[in-house]
C-alpha cells in the first residue's frame, strides 16, 4: 500500500469524519464487511451491558440449575459444574473477552503505531535500534513470553481485588502483557507506511516553513495513516482476544470475572469433552470463532477498500 | 549462495539468541522470592551453608552487571538451567529432556502434514480458480484460520475419541498397559498421536492453503507463465516447473512468520490431550509456579523458533536467487 | 544447431499436415472477442492478411486497436475469457483455429514463437538462462538435456550474448540482454515465424537500435519471417517489408512499407505519420489526432474511425467500409470504393478541417 493510494489530508476534524463516514458507506456494500459488523455489533451489545440480557454474573453461590446438565428446560445451553447457567457464563464471558481485547489492542496499536512512526520518520540509527527490538519480538514465541510475564508480574503487583474499567487487576495485568508483546507487526505496517510517506512533497513543505519533527509526525505522518491504523487495529483486535482466550486457558483467567477463554478452561478440566459435555464447551467456542471470523472479515474488506490495487487483475 | 547472505543471516540469528538469553536474565533477577531462595526450593535440606554455597556459585553476591550476567551466559550455554522446584532435585535441563521428543514428534509431523496437504490444496484451488473445491476450501480455511488449535482439539476429541470411541482421549500412551511386542506399542502410540496431530494440522492446513492458493493466482497472471504456454508446454509442466517454484516463496515466508504463533497452539493442543511434552510441562510449572521450568522451556522453544526462521530463511535463499545477491 | 539459411529453410521440412504450395501464413477474418463483467469486447473484428516467407510484416497502431490480441489469437495464446470466434488462421494451410488445444501446441514454438517485451517477468526469475532456453529443446523437441544445454549455448552466442553468461539468472542482467535472451529462446525449436510484441518498447534507444539490427540479421541469416508488433512507425519503417495499420480491431491500411509510408492513403495513417516527428521539417506543432479510440464493447456503425475522421463522409457513419487493393496497397475506407484506381473519391471540406474531425 502507498501513499498514493491514500488522500493527503490536512488535519481538519471535519475532513476526516468525512472519510471515515465514506469508508463505511464502502463497507455497506460489501457482503463480507455487512456480515462482519453485524457479527460484531451483536456481540458488542452483549459486551456492553450484559445484565440487561441476562442478569447479573451467577456464581456458585447464586446458581441454581442442575450440575452438568446438557440443555434442558430454562438451560438452553446447559449447565457448567457449579450449576451456572451456560447462556449466563456465555454472555457475561462476552463482556470480559471484549473489553480485554479492547484494552490490549489500545496498548499494543498505540505502542505499534509510536514506534512505527517515530522509527520511519526519524531514521538513522533510531530506526536501526527500534526495528532490531520490533525484530526481536516478531521472532520469538511471545505467547511463551506472555506465559512467563503474566504470574510474575501478577505476584509484583499483589493480588487485590481492585478494579480498572470493571475489570479485575488480574485480567488487567493480561491486558498489559498482551499489549506489549503483540505490537511488533504494527509497529512494522506503519513504520513501512511512514517511510513512503516521508518522501511525499508535503513534508519537505512543511519542513522548508521550519516545522519541528514532532509537529510534522503529529500534524502530517499521523492522519495519513490512520487509514492504515484503523485496518490494522481491527486485525489486532482479533489477535488480542484470540491470545486472551489461549491465555485463560491454560490457566492463567480468572475464575471470578470468566472469559470465554476462561470458562473453556474450566471446561477442560472437569474432562468435558471426555465426558461428552459439549454444552460447555461449544456456547465459548462458537463465539470465539465467530467473533475472530468477524473482525477477520471485516479487516479483509477494509483493507480492500483502503488498498483498492490489490483488487485489480489484467 | 552469496556468504554474505549466510553471514547476515547468522549474526542475526545469533544476535536474537544474545536477546532471548538476556531477557531470561532479566526475568531470572526479577522473580519474586530472592533467587538464591528460587534456584534451591526444590532441593531438600537447605541450610544456612548450602545457601551461601549457592549465592557464591551464582556469584549473586557479585555485582549484576557484568559478572552475574556473564555467569548467567555461561551457565546457559552450558546447559546449566538451574534445578525445577517441582521435580525434586531435578536440573531443568533433564526435565526438558525427557519432555521434548513428544512435543518433536507432534509439532514437526503436523507441520510437515499441513505443508504437503496445505500446499497440495492451495495449488489445485489457484490453478481450478472458482471451481466448487475453491469456495468450499476457501470458506473452510477461513473458519479454521479463526478457530483457537485447543478449541478444535476439544471438538475433535469429543466427536472422535468420546462419540466414536475411535482413539483414546488423552496421553501419549495408555496408562500402564504391557505391550505384547514392539509393534503393539507403536500402534498404541500412533493411537494416541492422531488426534492431536490431526489437531495441529488442520490448524495449519488453512492458512497454507489459503497463502498459496492466492500465491498461485499471482504466479499465473505473471508473463513467463504466457511464454511458457506460449511454448507448447503442457498444463502439468507449467504448474510444476514455472508456476510452483515461484508461488513457494511466500508460503515458506508465511511459515517462518508462523512458527511463533504456532508454538502457542502447540501447548494448547497438548494440554488439550495430555500429550507429555513441553506445552504440558509448561502449563505444570506454571500453576506449580516452577519458574526455573518455565524459563527453561521459555528459553528452549524461543531458540527453537529463531533457528527454524533462520532454516527457513535459508530455504528461501535457495529458492529465490533474486535475494542472494 | 546449424544456422538455416533461407534457402535451406525453404527445402526443410515442413509440418506432416502442411498442403503444397500454400503461403506461409494465410489469415482470413479472424475475429477475437473478449468477455467482461460489463459485456463483450470485439478486440479484432474481421482481420486479414498473409505473410510469405522471409517477409517481415509489421503491424502498428494504437493501443487497444488489437494488434496483440492478433499476434496472440495466431496462437491462440489468449485469457481465459477471451475467444476466437470467427475466421481462419492457416499456418501452411493448416487452419489452426479450427485444431484443439492439445493439436494447436504441436504448433506452438515448433512453427511459431513469440518474444515478448523483454520486462523482468517475460522471464522466469528462479530459473537460469540456459535452463530456460533449453527448456524448449527438451520439452519439444525431445533433445537430451545435454545436448540442449549446448544448444542453448550457442543460441546464445547467436544472438550476441557470451555463453557463459547462460549460468545467470534474469534479474543479474540488462534489459537489453534480457531482450536477446527472450530473442535466443523463440528460436530453439527452429520456427518459420517469429511474432515480436512490442520487443523493443521498454528498451532505451541505443539498446533499441542493437535489436533492431539483431533481428535484421538473424532474419536474413536464418531466413525467419517476422511479425513485429509495435505502436512505434519507426522500428517496422527500419526493420519491415510489409506494414497492417489497425484500428479499433480492424484492418485499415496495409500494404509495402515504401507504399504506405510514402503515400499513405487511409485518413488514419496518415494522420499516424504526421503525428510522427519529422527531424528534417519545420518546426510546428506536432499534429495530434483528437478524440479517442472507441469503445470496443459498442463500437460505432459504418467506419470506426468516422467520429476522428477530417475525411468523414455520410456514408461512413452507416457503412462498415468494404476492402480494396490496387497499387500494392490495400485499404478499407469510403475515399476508396470497391474498383477504385487510387484516387480518392474527395478531399476534405475547411470545415472538417477546422473541425479537426472531431465528432460529438
Amino acid at each position: 500500500m502507498t501513499a498514493s493510494e491514500l488522500s493527503i489530508v490536512r488535519p481538519s476534524g471535519r475532513t476526516r469524519g468525512l472519510r471515515l463516514l465514506g469508508v463505511l458507506r464502502q463497507l455497506a456494500r460489501r457482503p463480507e464487511g455487512v456480515v462482519g459488523v453485524v457479527i460484531l455489533a451483536f456481540f458488542g451489545s452483549l459486551a456492553i451491558a450484559p445484565e440487561l440480557f441476562v442478569g447479573p454474573l451467577q456464581t456458585a453461590v447464586t446458581a441454581d440449575g442442575p450440575r452438568l446438565s446438557p440443555p434442558t428446560d430454562g438451560f438452553p445451553l446447559g449447565t457448567d459444574e457449579l450449576r451456572r447457567n451456560m447462556v449466563n457464563l456465555t454472555v457475561h464471558g462476552a463482556r470480559v473477552s471484549m473489553a480485554i481485547g479492547l484494552l490490549a489492542t489500545v496498548i499494543t496499536v498505540f505502542i505499534g503505531a509510536l514506534i512505527g512512526i517515530v522509527s520511519g520518520f526519524v531514521g538513522g540509527r533510531v530506526d536501526a535500534f527500534l526495528m532490531r527490538i520490533t525484530d526481536f519480538f516478531l521472532v520469538i514465541p511471545t505467547f511463551v513470553l506472555a506465559l512467563i510475564l503474566t504470574p510474575i508480574i501478577r505476584e509484583l503487583v499483589g493480588s487485590g481485588s481492585q478494579q480498572l474499567f470493571g475489570i479485575r487487576m488480574t485480567l488487567i495485568v493480561i491486558v498489559v502483557v498482551i499489549g506489549i508483546t503483540s505490537w511488533s507487526s504494527t509497529a512494522r505496517i506503519i513504520r513501512s507506511q511512514t517511510l513512503s510517506l516521508k518522501e511525499r512533497a508535503f513534508v519537505d513543505r512543511a519542513r522548508v516553513i521550519g516545522a519541528g519533527s514532532g509537529h510534522i509526525m503529529t500534524n502530517h505522518i499521523l492522519p495519513n495513516v490512520v487509514n492504515l491504523i484503523v485496518a490494522n487495529t481491527v486485525l489486532v483486535f482479533a489477535g488480542a482476544v484470540l491470545t486472551e482466550t489461549t491465555l485463560s486457558f491454560v490457566g492463567l483467567g480468572d475464575p471470578f470475572q470468566p472469559s470465554w477463554g476462561q470458562i473453556l478452561e474450566a471446561a477442560r478440566s472437569v474432562g468435558a469433552p471426555g465426558l461428552g459435555a459439549w454444552w460447555y464447551f461449544a456456547p465459548p467456542g462458537v463465539c470465539i470463532v465467530l467473533v475472530v471470523f468477524a473482525f477477520t472479515l471485516v479487516g479483509a474488506a477494509l483493507d480492500d477498500i483502503l488498498n483498492p490495487r490489490r483488487r485489480s487483475r489484467r | 549462495m552469496g556468504s554474505s547472505f549466510l553471514a547476515r543471516r547468522l549474526a542475526t540469528a545469533g544476535i536474537t539468541i544474545l536477546l532471548i538469553v538476556v531477557v531470561n536474565f532479566i526475568l531470572f533477577r526479577a522473580m519474586p522470592g530472592s533467587p538464591e531462595r528460587v534456584i534451591l526450593r526444590g532441593t531438600p535440606n537447605v541450610t544456612q551453608e548450602r545457601l551461601e554455597a549457592a549465592r557464591e556459585r551464582w556469584g549473586l553476591n557479585d555485582p549484576v552487571f557484568p559478572d552475574q550476567f556473564v555467569a548467567f551466559l555461561g551457565a546457559t550455554a552450558t546447559g546449566d538451567l538451574g534445578f525445577s522446584f517441582v521435580a525434586r532435585g531435578q536440573t531443568v535441563s533433564a526435565v526438558l529432556a525427557q519432555r521434548i521428543w513428544p512435543t518433536v514428534i507432534l509439532f514437526g509431523l503436523g507441520e510437515v502434514v499441513a505443508i504437503v496437504l496445505g500446499l497440495a490444496l492451495g495449488a489445485y484451488s489457484g490453478w481450478r480458480r472458482g471451481g466448487p473445491v475453491d469456495y468450499v476450501g476457501n470458506g473452510v480455511s477461513l473458519v479454521l484460520y479463526s478457530t483457537p488449535y485447543f478449541l478444535l482439539g476439544m471438538v475433535l476429541l469429543l466427536v472422535f475419541a468420546t462419540g466414536l470411541g475411535w482413539f483414546p482421549t488423552f496421553g501419549m500412551l495408555t496408562a500402564g498397559a504391557t505391550y505384547a511386542s514392539f509393534t503393539d506399542r507403536i500402534v498404541d502410540f500412533l493411537a494416541h498421536l492422531a488426534l492431536p496431530l490431526a489437531t495441529v494440522s488442520l490448524g495449519l492446513v488453512g492458512q497454507y492453503a489459503i497463502v498459496m492458493r492466492s500465491s498461485i493466482i499471482e504466479t499465473l497472471s505473471d508473463d513467463y507463465i504466457t511464454t511458457a504456454r506460449g511454448m507448447g508446454l503442457r498444463d502439468g509442466r507449467i504448474l510444476r516447473h514455472h508456476a510452483l517454484p515461484n508461488a513457494m516463496l511466500p508460503t515458506v515466508t508465511l511459515i517462518a512468520i508462523n512458527l511463533g504463533y504456532v508454538v502457542a497452539g502447540a501447548i494448547t493442543v497438548e494440554v488439550v490431550f495430555n500429550w507429555p511434552g513441553l506445552g504440558t510441562l509448561a502449563v505444570e510449572a506454571l500453576t506449580a509456579r516452577d519458574y526455573p521450568v518455565l524459563q527453561g522451556v521459555f528459553l528452549l522453544l524461543s531458540v527453537s523458533v529463531v533457528l527454524a526462521n533462520l532454516l527457513a530463511d535459508l530455504v528461501y535463499g535457495v529458492l529465490d536467487p533474486r535475494v542472494r545477491t | 544447431m546449424t544456422v538455416t539459411t533461407a534457402a535451406e529453410r525453404r527445402a526443410r521440412a515442413r509440418p506432416r499436415l502442411a498442403v503444397e504450395g500454400a503461403p506461409l501464413l494465410e489469415v482470413e477474418n479472424l475475429t477475437t472477442h473478449f468477455r467482461l463483467d460489463s459485456g463483450v469486447v470485439r478486440a479484432v473484428d474481421g482481420v486479414s492478411f498473409r505473410l510469405d516467407e522471409g517477409e517481415a510484416l509489421g503491424i502498428a497502431g494504437e493501443s487497444g486497436c488489437g494488434k496483440t490480441t492478433t499476434a496472440l489469437s495466431l496462437i491462440r495464446l489468449l485469457p481465459a475469457n477471451a475467444r476466437i470466434v470467427d475466421g481462419t488462421v492457416k499456418l501452411f494451410g493448416i487452419d489452426l483455429v479450427a485444431k484443439s488445444d492439445n493439436a494447436l501446441r504441436r504448433y506452438r514454438w515448433r512453427e511459431i514463437s513469440i518474444v515478448f517485451q523483454g520486462a523482468m517477468n517475460a522471464l522466469n526469475p528462479v530459473h537460469r538462462l540456459r535452463e530456460q532456453i533449453a527448456e524448449p529443446l527438451v520439452q519439444r523437441l525431445n533433445v537430451s538435456p545435454r545436448e540442449a544445454r549446448r544448444r542453448a549455448g550457442e543460441l546464445l552466442e547467436l544472438v550476441g550474448i557470451p555463453k557463459k553468461r547462460g549460468s545467470a539468472y534474469p534479474h543479474e542482467l540488462s534489459g537489453g540482454m534480457r531482450q536477446r535472451a527472450m530473442i535466443a529462446m523463440a528460436l530453439a525449436c527452429d520456427p518459420a515465424i517469429v511474432i515480436g510484441d512490442e520487443p523493443t518498447t521498454a528498451l532505451d534507444v541505443m539498446v533499441q537500435a542493437q535489436i533492431l539490427e539483431l533481428l535484421e540479421d538473424l532474419r536474413h541469416k536464418l531466413g525467419l519471417s517476422l511479425i513485429l508488433i509495435t505502436h512505434d512507425l519507426s522500428v517496422i519503417a527500419e526493420t519491415c517489408d510489409r506494414v497492417l495499420i489497425m484500428y479499433a480491431g480492424k484492418v485499415a491500411e496495409e500494404g509495402t512499407v515504401h507504399e504506405v509510408f510514402r503515400r499513405p492513403r487511409h485518413p488514419y495513417t496518415q494522420k499516424l505519420l504526421s503525428a510522427f516527428p519529422n527531424i528534417h521539417a519545420d518546426r510546428r506543432t506536432l499534429d495530434v489526432i483528437p478524440g479517442s479510440p472507441p469503445d470496443l464493447r459498442n463500437p460505432p456503425p459504418g467506419c470506426r474511425f468516422a467520429p476522428r475522421c477530417p475525411f468523414a463522409m455520410a456514408v461512413c457513419t452507416e457503412v462498415v467500409p468494404p476492402e480494396t487493393t490496387f497499387d500494392g496497397v490495400r485499404v478499407a475506407c469510403h475515399l476508396y470504393p470497391a474498383g477504385s484506381d487510387g484516387a480518392p473519391v474527395t478531399v476534405p471540406t475547411a470545415d472538417a478541417i477546422a473541425a479537426g474531425g472531431a465528432r460529438p
